[in-house]
Parts: C-alpha cells; sequence; structure tokens
C-alpha cells in the first residue's frame, strides 16, 4: 500500500489531491453541459487561449489566475465579436483564436523561458506548487458549479434542447447561456495550474463524455460525471507522482483509458446502438 | 537584411513558403466544410507519434503519418456510437493523445525535446526536410486539383451528390487524408500547435476577400506564402522563434482581412450566445 | 433549344423501403409509377418520408426492401432556404453541375458542356445573371438555377421538394410554366408538397405517411379517408368535403 501511503502522507500531494478532488466535482458537472451543449472544442480553445496570460504573468507581477481570465475573456470576447458581427463561422473563428493565442503564447515565451524550462508547467500542469489560493478557486469554482447547475439545470436543458422554445417556457436563456459561459471561463480558469493550459479537457470533457455512455437521465449524468471526474483526477495525479510526471498528461491517459474501455464494453453489449 | 545573407535562414524560408502555399489553399476547403476541429486535433493528436519516432532517432515525417493514421482510426471508430458523436469523439482521442505524447515526451531521462515537436524547429530544416515538403506540397496541389467538382458537390450539395456524380463520404476522408498530409509537412517546421495557425488563418482571411471559390484557393495560397515570408523575415530581424512568427504573421493576414472586410453579419438569424459558439455543421 | 427531348421517361418503384443509417425504417411499402410527361404530388406531413423518398431515390440512403428503376439521371431541385448560401459559386457553376456526372475526374468540364448550361440558364430566364453568385439571387430565381442544373443532367426524373414554397406569384406563374415545358420534353417531375389544393393540380398524387398510403390520380384518391389516413388527428375538412385543409406544426426536423 506503499504507493497510496507515499503520496497522501505528503504535505504538497495533499494539496494537490484535495484540489483536484475539488475540480473534479465542478469538471464533472459542467462537463454535462459541455457535453449536452456540444461545446467541446470551445472549452478546449479558452483553455489554450490562456498560455499567453500565463506567460507574461510572472514577468508582468499579475497572479496566474487573473492573467489566465483575462486572456480566456478577451478569446471570449473576440470570438463573440468574430462570429456575431463579422460573420465569420463558429468553427473558423475558435480555431483562429486558438492558432494565434498559442503563437503569441510561444513567442512571448521564447523571450520569458528561454530555455523553455517552464513553459511545461503552464502547458501541462504541475504538482508542486498549490497554492491557498488555488485551493480557494477550485473550491469556489466546484460550490459555484454545484449552485449553478442545481439552480439553472432547467434553463439549459430546455435551451440546449430548443433555443427558440425556452422563452415561451418562462426561461431567460440569454441569461442562462451568459452565466454558464462565465462558470466555464471560471472553471476553465481554475483547473489551469493542475492539468496546464493544454489539457483542461482532461477533466472538463473525458469525464462527462464517458459518464454519458453509462447514464440515461440527466441526474445520472450529472452524478457519474462527478464520480468518474474525482477517480480519475486521483488516480492521474497519483500516477504523476510515481512516475514523476506532470499530472495533466497523467490524467489525459487515465481518462481516455477508462473511456475506452466503457466504450468497448459498450459495444460488445449493445451492438445495435452504432450508428454506421 | 539578415536573410539575405544567411543560407539557413533561406533553407527555412523555401520550406515555409512552400508550405504555406499548401496550406492556404487546402485550409479554405477545411472551413467550407467545418472541419476546422478536425484539423487542430489531428495535428495534437500525432503527438505521440512524433515523440516515439524521435526517440527511435527515425524522420518525423514517419512518426507524424503514423500517429495521425491511428488517431483517425480512433476518431473513427469512436464517432461510430450514437452516444459519442464525432465532436465528442475528436476531443477524447485528442486529449488522451496528446497527455499520452506529453507523458512520453516528459518522461525523466528522456532526451526528446519537447518543445521542439510542439512548437517546430524551422531553423533546423534540412534539405531532406524541404525536399519532402515540397513534394507533399505539389501531392496536395494536384489533389485540390482533380478533386474540385467533388470537393464542390460535398459543400453545396451533399444529398444531391451522388446523383451527379458525387462521392461525398469519400471527399471527407480524402480530405482529411489531405490534413494529414499536410500536417506531416510542416510539423517540423511548425510544430503540433502552430500548423494549425497556416492552416486556417490564411484560408479566412481568403474566404473574406474573394468572392468565388477558385479566387479564394488562389488568394489563400498567395496569403500562406506571404505569411511565411514575413514570419521569416520577422523572425530573423527581430530575434523571435520561427515557427511562432510565422503563425503570428498568418493571423496578422486575417486581421487585416478582417479590418478591411469587417462585416457580413445578420445573413444569420439571432441565436444565443452558446449556440453562435458550439460546434453546429 | 440544344437539349434534344428525350425518349419518354420512366419510373418504377415497387415494394420500397428505406431507412437512415441503422435506425427504424423512415419509409415503407412505397409502389408507384410513371411515364414521362406525367407531374406526381407527393403529399404528406412534415416527418412523413417525402424527404426520405427523394433521397432514397437519389441513392443518397440506403434502399432496404424493394426496388427502385430510373432509366436516366435523377435530379434534385432541394428547398434552398436550408442550402449553403455562403458557399461561392455563381449561377452558372450550379447550372455546369449537371455535367459533373458525365466529365472524367482528369478532365476539365467540355465546352460542349459549359455552351449547354447557359442555354440552360437561358432557358430559365437567367441569362442576364450567370455571374451572379447564387447566394445573392431570390428564392425563385434560385429554383431556376437548379432547374437549369437538371436540365444540363439531362434528367430525366426531376424531384423538386416544396418549389412554391416562399416564392412570389409572378415566380409561381414562371415556374409552372417551366414545369409544362419539361413534361412537354417527357421528363417526369416529383412534386413534394403539403399544400392539399396544389397537389389537386397535377396528374398523380402519391400520399406519404411513414407508408404509402394511396396513389392515383387526385379526384379519385383524395377522399377523407386518405386524408385522414395521411395526415392523423391534422385533418380540418371544409365546406362541403370537397375542401381540405392539413394544419402544420412548427418544423422540428430530425
Amino acid at each position: 500500500m506503499r504507493w497510496l501511503t507515499d503520496p497522501i502522507t505528503t504535505p504538497y500531494m495533499q494539496r494537490a489531491l484535495v484540489a483536484v478532488a475539488l475540480l473534479g466535482v465542478a469538471g464533472g458537472l459542467l462537463g454535462a453541459w459541455i457535453v449536452l451543449r456540444r461545446l467541446a472544442f470551445f472549452a478546449h480553445a479558452a483553455g489554450s487561449a490562456t498560455f499567453p496570460g500565463l506567460v507574461v504573468a510572472g514577468p508582468w507581477g499579475i497572479a496566474p489566475p487573473v492573467a489566465a481570465l483575462g486572456a480566456g475573456l478577451a478569446f471570449a470576447g473576440l470570438l463573440s465579436r468574430l462570429t456575431r458581427r463579422a460573420g465569420t463561422g463558429a468553427d473558423a473563428a475558435t480555431g483562429l483564436l486558438l492558432a494565434a493565442a498559442l503563437a503569441l503564447g510561444s513567442v512571448l515565451a521564447s523571450d520569458v523561458y528561454p530555455s523553455g524550462a517552464g513553459v511545461d508547467s503552464l502547458l501541462f500542469g504541475t504538482l508542486l506548487g498549490v497554492s491557498d489560493r488555488d485551493l480557494w478557486l477550485a473550491g469556489g469554482v466546484a460550490g459555484l458549479a454545484l449552485f449553478a447547475s442545481a439552480a439553472l439545470a432547467r434553463t439549459w436543458l430546455a435551451t440546449g434542447f430548443d433555443p427558440s422554445g425556452a422563452p415561451a417556457l418562462g426561461l431567460d436563456a440569454a441569461r442562462g447561456d451568459r452565466l454558464l459561459l462565465v462558470l466555464l471561463a471560471a472553471t476553465v480558469v481554475a483547473t489551469l495550474p493542475a492539468v496546464g493550459a493544454l489539457l483542461v479537457s482532461t477533466l472538463l470533457v473525458v469525464p462527462a463524455a464517458t459518464a454519458r455512455l453509462l447514464s440515461g437521465s440527466l441526474r445520472t449524468l450529472l452524478v457519474v460525471g462527478v464520480a468518474l471526474a474525482v477517480a480519475e483526477g486521483v488516480v492521474g495525479l497519483l500516477l504523476a507522482y510515481h512516475l514523476n510526471l506532470p499530472p495533466g498528461p497523467a490524467i489525459a491517459v487515465v481518462g481516455g483509458g477508462l473511456f475506452a474501455c466503457v466504450l468497448t464494453a459498450r459495444t460488445i453489449a449493445r451492438p445495435r446502438e452504432v450508428v454506421a | 537584411m539578415e536573410i539575405l545573407h544567411s543560407a539557413l535562414l533561406q533553407r527555412a524560408l523555401l520550406e515555409v513558403v512552400v508550405l504555406g502555399a499548401a496550406c492556404g489553399a487546402l485550409g479554405v476547403w477545411l472551413l467550407h466544410l467545418r472541419h476546422a476541429y478536425a484539423a487542430e486535433s489531428l495535428a495534437h493528436a500525432m503527438l505521440p507519434g512524433l515523440v516515439l519516432a524521435s526517440l527511435a532517432g527515425v524522420p518525423l515525417v514517419l512518426g507524424a503519418g503514423g500517429g495521425v493514421l491511428v488517431a483517425a482510426a480512433l476518431i473513427a471508430l469512436a464517432a461510430r456510437d450514437r452516444s459519442v458523436g464525432s465532436e465528442i469523439a475528436v476531443a477524447i482521442t485528442v486529449t488522451t493523445a496528446f497527455g499520452l505524447g506529453a507523458m512520453l515526451a516528459l518522461a525523466p531521462h528522456v532526451p526528446a525535446r519537447l518543445g521542439d515537436l510542439l512548437f517546430g524547429d524551422l531553423l533546423g530544416a534540412t534539405t531532406g526536410d524541404i525536399a519532402i515538403a515540397c513534394g507533399l506540397a505539389a501531392l496536395i496541389a494536384a489533389a485540390l486539383a482533380l478533386g474540385h467538382r467533388q470537393l464542390t458537390l460535398a459543400v453545396f450539395d451533399p444529398v444531391a451528390a451522388r446523383s451527379l456524380g458525387g462521392r461525398p463520404e469519400r471527399v471527407e476522408l480524402a480530405l482529411l487524408a489531405l490534413l494529414a498530409v499536410a500536417v506531416v509537412a510542416a510539423v517540423q517546421g511548425l510544430g503540433n500547435l502552430l500548423v494549425f495557425a497556416l492552416l486556417v488563418a490564411p484560408a479566412a482571411a481568403a474566404m473574406r476577400l474573394a468572392t468565388s471559390v477558385r479566387a479564394q484557393l488562389a488568394l489563400g495560397s498567395a496569403l500562406g506564402s506571404l505569411a511565411g515570408l514575413l514570419g521569416m523575415i520577422a523572425s530573423a530581424e527581430l530575434s523571435t522563434a520561427a515557427g511562432a512568427s510565422v503563425a503570428l504573421a498568418a493571423v496578422a493576414l486575417f486581421t487585416i482581412a478582417l479590418l478591411l472586410r469587417p462585416g457580413s453579419a445578420d445573413r444569420a438569424p439571432r441565436r444565443s450566445a452558446i449556440e453562435a459558439l458550439s460546434a453546429r455543421r | 433549344m440544344n437539349v434534344s427531348p428525350p425518349a419518354r421517361a420512366r419510373i418504377e418503384v415497387s415494394g420500397l423501403a428505406a431507412s437512415y443509417a441503422q435506425g427504424p425504417s423512415a419509409l415503407r411499402d412505397v409502389t408507384f409509377s410513371a411515364l414521362g410527361g406525367q407531374a406526381i404530388a407527393v403529399l404528406g406531413p412534415n416527418g412523413g418520408g417525402k424527404t426520405t423518398l427523394f433521397r432514397a431515390l437519389l441513392g443518397e440512403i440506403a434502399v432496404v426492401a424493394g426496388s427502385v428503376a430510373i432509366d436516366g439521371p435523377t435530379a434534385y431541385v432541394p428547398q434552398t432556404e436550408r442550402a449553403r448560401l455562403d458557399f461561392p459559386v455563381s449561377a452558372l457553376d450550379v447550372a455546369l453541375m449537371g455535367a459533373y456526372a458525365r466529365t472524367p475526374w482528369y478532365r476539365r468540364v467540355a465546352e460542349n458542356d459549359r455552351r449547354l448550361a447557359l442555354d440552360a440558364l437561358a432557358r430559365v430566364g437567367l441569362e442576364d445573371r450567370p455571374r451572379e453568385r447564387f447566394g445573392a439571387l431570390s428564392g425563385g430565381q434560385r429554383q431556376r438555377a437548379l432547374i437549369a442544373r437538371a436540365l444540363v443532367q439531362d434528367a430525366r426524373v426531376l424531384l423538386l421538394d416544396e418549389p412554391f414554397a416562399g416564392v412570389d406569384r409572378i415566380s409561381e406563374g414562371a415556374i409552372m410554366e417551366m414545369f409544362d415545358g419539361l413534361r412537354a420534353e417527357g421528363r417526369i417531375l416529383l412534386i413534394a408538397t403539403h399544400d392539399i389544393e396544389q397537389a389537386r393540380r397535377w396528374d398523380r398524387v402519391l400520399c406519404l405517411a411513414g407508408a404509402q398510403i394511396a396513389y392515383g390520380p387526385p379526384a379519385t384518391t383524395l377522399s377523407t379517408e386518405v386524408l385522414k389516413a395521411t395526415y392523423g388527428a391534422e385533418i380540418v375538412v371544409l365546406e362541403d368535403g370537397t375542401r381540405a385543409i392539413a394544419v402544420q406544426h412548427h418544423d422540428h426536423e430530425h
């Protein structure tokens, strides 16, 4: 059992484990909506878009979450303008901004981190240095996600199913959507220290997608999604500890492996669900 | 100007100009068929292949090719399940593959330079790399020329395509294959993360400025090459990373196009923010 | 007119069933036949199988039972509101698509076919705007461009999806004239509609509601029973029973 007791008794790992558990709650809940409302590409792009912010945070003396949030909001704002005012397709606009953010980040990084050493933790997360602030952020986002999911589930579900019909049901679709996007942005920023800018999908998309294969109802999807996100986060973290790797890739591999197992089992059990 | 004196820079310039031309044209079709997400994802998903090739000392092209094939196959498999769908299949395959690649590259005692794989090593381009880039670019150009009518049908009228001699499913596959070829060609110079910029930005700029498909293709090519040229000059003069400078130049060209033709909104009905952002085909 | 009138077309469909991917049967038991010069209304509620039938006849979705025999090309004239209006092709480009099937992949479109396309555009009244972007044309003009495409295809059977939806009176008259011309050339027209009164104008009517309900001349086929079976509870029969309206729901297409 040493593979378990060693990390658990190490202070920095304890913090990391708590953080990832909280992020799993937020990610599992939000992930359900990301999957249902088809926001996977957007979520991934939003995460990657924070990269330039993270790079300049240190040199400019800004707290990383603030810089990341700034970059993320700039991304969302530009995306909104491009798709609504300038008539660019969502697909193209998201891709463009993503490419721009990565390019900008790498140009800045070659200046700030000439040896390339510190960039890894920005891109893939780190086990070390989970600060109090990171924990508060994780806890706050988890709490927000729980509250918002409870309060807005009906609105989000109805809007996703039939956007034009939602107002007739007495639901404020526009406000609900804005809140969803804000929550998504906050969650993305909170997960950055743990998994890095390029792999926010490991907590925000993959567990929920796996949960979807196992769930028939929204409630099950939310519960299973949270359970899987927390489990994958913890197992991934332990793996990262023992293999001396950043946590993002480890969690990604765990999550992907689990999805593959579930999908295979499901395909064997229910071949008729396949759409050729 | 420094670039006029250095054979190293000239080689890199040649490679990136050729790649820019091919990617610019290909990108136009990718955007019309709404495959930007697939494009970015294939580029990411080949990372394990690149790492393994780098570790084995094999040309990156082979690793890239293998990685792309595996990724595309996995995506196709996962997307067949009704509860998964293609967007999720792509998300999962890419995240896992990318994570696996990073795991392999960052494991201690591994000499693979992850930074080069992610952001490219344009200045390290050998003559062999350039030859490959030119060959693959020619392949893409030929395929786009010969497949022009098929592509047109697949975009404009997929339902009637068969009755007009088209095969839309094959077109989708072929386009993804070409995409793989382009990414494989460009990955050595621009890296896994930045190749996407050259595929999307010049094409998006061309689509704003040109009013027929042929014009868009020609302009996309020209802008792609121009991005390569401007990026290399900027990199040489300002001492910034070459690949990233090319990517930024491409984005800058799009921004200029955007300023020249600011709007074409309000053809589409008003939609909620999420509807506008989410992946709809 | 450079398109020489074809010999009389024929279409025979027997026991056709079709479905989307591996889903349940979207359409069953369709049996009808027609000869060139005839126009057939395909009538039914939304989701009842009209579009499914067309896609099966075009070979775009799988036929799971029965047979289809059409001697020659089939052309599709879809509703253009849902088309890719942002794709920058001109009216001439669209007409030229009709020649794609007979152009080998390694050759350019033949000069002869280019002339055919221009003639077709002239015939549908678009000769003064061949280079205009398809997306910039009006609804009626887009329909006509697609009919020009069908002419270039030399289609024997034309599948028209609600050709009069959202078209103004003047264009409607022009389109009707065109239809008469197409029929005079021996082509077959299948016209999908949910407008019962419009269906009465044509030679035959095919009633679909997931399966074939009836097929025959409108006068004898569009009885109250048939209409009730086609539209279920959505039918409203007016006046003395000879006129009926179908209640159309808000369209939640799959």
